[in-house]
């Protein structure tokens, strides 16, 4: 790993500190396989997706079978991302289950006050702490997984015509497959979601081993900083005045988990210089026209102009060979505004000084496969096909590779295909570009639209 | 009047709208885009441009040398013709399958307006002479007109190999040339040859190897009678019809 990293740590601190964390908790919390590789390096996609969604500010899916650490592996990445100590994290989680309610999840009536006839919320701690855990989020019922919509898009959580707004914050929900409790995710919320990753089996020797292992929970706890952090919590200040004094805290329990574990938790501002850096990564042109390319294949429809999930593309149509033909729905906005999130969060990690094509080929199968919804024929044809990965995450991987054989072959003509548009668009008289993909007659589509105007 | 002139200056909502439009494509503003071509495409392009320059140079010519679209086979004309062809073809960058290509323009009106055997002969083996291969093969099979004066002085070193039959005055003039017909070959072949070969698979017409002064005829078939001939040699079927005996005395000489 290590030359890359080498090579980071001349570059920028905080990758190293970043990449510290990642190997703590690899090393000594969370212990798992390498299950991807990206730029010839391997690495656990549970430990470093969620650490790019305590980064990037993101929301992320957990899903696995019970027992496997999808709430223990958020919880230690929130825990060293924004030095939070264990206790307190457990204090803020909101479980799903039926009886869930908007006054456990988000805040309720301050009764003393009600009694005296005045209006106040009590804030909960999962709605004013930066860092949140919905554990089996898919044992709310669906009518009340509409309840948390708001919170988990923009982190405006709103009680009796009172609002809190988090500045940051970062949320991870957890999911078992389906059995006898759980219900469905609603579409609106499982898209709101920038990646889903498994917490998988680490295997027997692994599972044997975090078996023996005892206590590994508490070397993340600290009783005092804990206790204080409840204090400022309960307190009945306003939020934007709890957070300096959460902050304080924070700050020393990061010093004490420096001090006894030796590795250094990221302060508010590391965080704040990190997403600095990362927010001035941009799209290398190849990784640029091979999202475009994508998200064309997710979205387009020859006969009913765009992709909708009440209608059903018919036989015969041109565009067989393409993703369009095997999904029902239309990729959403939100999917390319992850795919740009987690594209630089990596980049940013790898030390590398643009998003480039492999980044976004590593992120995208995670930011797709909870938001596409295959046609019932493509999900019999490969069920049984031989895989590591769970099915929905299989099938997006499959995508992104045939996706990305497409842009191979056709990489030059798509980039001087957009060029020409950028030009037709700054008044230049030219043609657009003509090719056999869907991309194209998105461009030429853009291109009518702008000589309308 | 202020009202009227801070009126004037005021930006137009609509054109501000124009300029503001969003570029979905801004990532690739300075990328610079080189027009693509598939190989077929440039080599369809390259061919139509040397075809084009091939056709100019044979209405040129057309238009010195066959002025109300008649040529009179002489000497002279000949000779002038053959200059005139030279000069166009001298600035032409064209290869053997340029001068097929251009045969089987010669039969397409819309390509060529007029064919005249005599012209589109000489100009054909201008072509040949001055092509940079040194052996080309001309299938002409397919033509349904056959074209006078092919191989006229072909040179030393060059190699024309004919598919299909050949007109009047077949390789007159060769000098030094291999020219091989698969087909028949018509009358005057071979006139004031200097040197060379001229090979005729099937059959040969009157007056073969008038005025030779040198150089071999074979004939794969029957000659129909031999012109006066200086010097070289006649054979027909391997066997040497001149110098020998003249079994066909020209009537017409």
């Amino acid at each position: 790993m290590n030359d890359r990293k080498v090579l980071v740590v001349e570059k920028n601190g905080y990758q190293k500190q970043v990449m510290a964390i990642y190997q703590f908790i690899s090393d000594h919390l969370y212990f798992n396989r390498p299950d991807i590789e990206i730029k010839g390096e391997p690495y656990n996609s549970a430990i470093l997706l969620s650490l790019l969604t305590g980064l990037t500010k993101g929301k992320e899916l957990i899903i696995g079978e019970p027992g496997l650490g999808k709430t223990t592996s958020a919880e230690f990445i929130c825990s060293l991302a924004y030095q939070f100590p264990l206790g307190v994290i457990w204090g803020s989680e909101v479980s799903g289950h039926p009886e869930q309610t908007e006054e456990k999840i988000i805040g309720r009536p301050d009764l003393g006050k009600l009694n005296r006839g005045e209006e106040d919320v009590v804030w909960t701690n999962f709605s004013q702490m930066p860092v949140k855990i919905v554990d089996e989020i898919n044992r709310l019922p669906e009518t009340k997984q509409s309840m948390i919509l708001d919170g988990v898009d923009r982190g405006n959580w709103e009680y009796l015509n009172e609002m809190i707004i988090n500045d940051e914050y970062c949320l991870f929900a957890t999911a078992n497959y389906q059995d006898g409790g759980t219900n469905t995710l609603i579409a609106p919320l499982v898209d709101r979601f920038d990646v889903i990753v498994e917490s998988r089996y680490p295997g027997a020797n692994l599972s044997f081993l975090i078996g023996k292992s005892h206590g590994k929970d508490h070397i993340l706890r600290h009783p005092k900083y804990e206790k204080d952090l409840y204090r400022v919590l309960k307190s009945k200040i306003a939020h934007q005045k709890k957070i300096p004094k959460m902050e304080e805290i924070c700050n020393a329990f990061g010093e004490y988990v420096q001090e006894t574990l030796g590795v250094k938790p990221l302060k508010r501002e590391d965080r704040d210089r990190i997403r600095t850096e990362m927010e001035s990564l941009d799209l290398d042109t190849d990784a640029s026209a091979f999202a475009r390319m994508l998200l064309a294949e997710l979205s387009f429809c020859d006969r009913y102009g765009q992709k909708r999930v009440v209608e059903n593309c018919e036989e015969g149509c041109h565009y067989t060979g393409y993703l369009c033909r095997q999904i029902k729905n239309c990729a959403s906005n939100r999917l390319p505004t992850s795919i740009k999130l987690f594209s630089q969060g990596l980049a940013w990690l790898l030390g590398d000084s643009e998003i480039d094509i492999e980044h976004v080929k590593a992120v995208m199968p995670f930011t797709l496969s909870h938001r596409v919804q295959w046609k019932d024929e493509v999900l019999s044809q490969k069920e049984r096909a031989k895989r590591d990965d769970p099915f929905q995450i299989f099938l997006a991987k499959e995508a992104v590779k045939t996706v990305s054989q497409r842009y191979r072959e056709q990489s030059d003509h798509l980039k001087d295909a957009l060029a020409v548009g950028s030009k037709i668009f700054q008044g230049e008289s030219l043609e657009p570009l003509e090719g056999d993909h869907p991309i194209y007659t998105e461009i030429k589509k853009d291109i009518r639209h702008r000589r309308n105007h | 009047m202020k009202n009227a002139c801070s009126k004037k200056n005021a930006p137009n909502p609509l054109q501000q709208k124009v300029y503001n439009i969003l570029n979905p494509f801004e990532e690739f503003k300075t990328f610079q885009f080189h027009k693509m071509e598939i190989p077929l495409d440039q080599i369809v392009q390259s061919t139509e441009v040397v075809m084009d320059q091939i056709r100019l140079g044979y209405e040129r010519l057309l238009e010195e040398e066959a002025k109300e679209l008649v040529w009179m086979v002489q000497y002279n004309t000949i000779i002038k013709a053959y200059e005139v062809a030279e000069k166009y073809i001298k600035e032409i960058d064209y290869s053997a399958e340029d001068i097929e290509d251009f045969c089987f323009a010669l039969e397409s009106p819309h390509k060529i307006p007029y064919l005249i055997p005599g012209p589109a002969g000489i100009y054909i083996s201008a072509l040949c002479n001055y092509a940079k291969e040194e052996e080309i093969v001309l299938k002409l099979s397919e033509l349904k007109t056959e074209i006078n004066l092919i191989g006229f002085r072909l040179p030393k070193g060059k190699r024309l190999m004919v598919e299909g039959d050949t007109g009047d005055f077949t390789g007159i003039g060769l000098e030094g040339g291999e020219l091989e017909v698969e087909g028949n070959a018509k009358n005057w072949t071979g006139a004031g040859m200097r040197s060379g070969k001229i090979l005729v698979k099937k059959n040969i017409g009157l007056h073969t190897g008038e005025w030779m002064m040198g150089g071999e005829i074979y004939v794969g078939g029957r000659v129909r009678g031999l012109g006066n001939i200086v010097e070289g040699k006649v054979y027909e079927r391997d066997k040497l019809v001149y110098p020998g005996k003249v079994r066909y005395p020209n009537p017409y000489y």
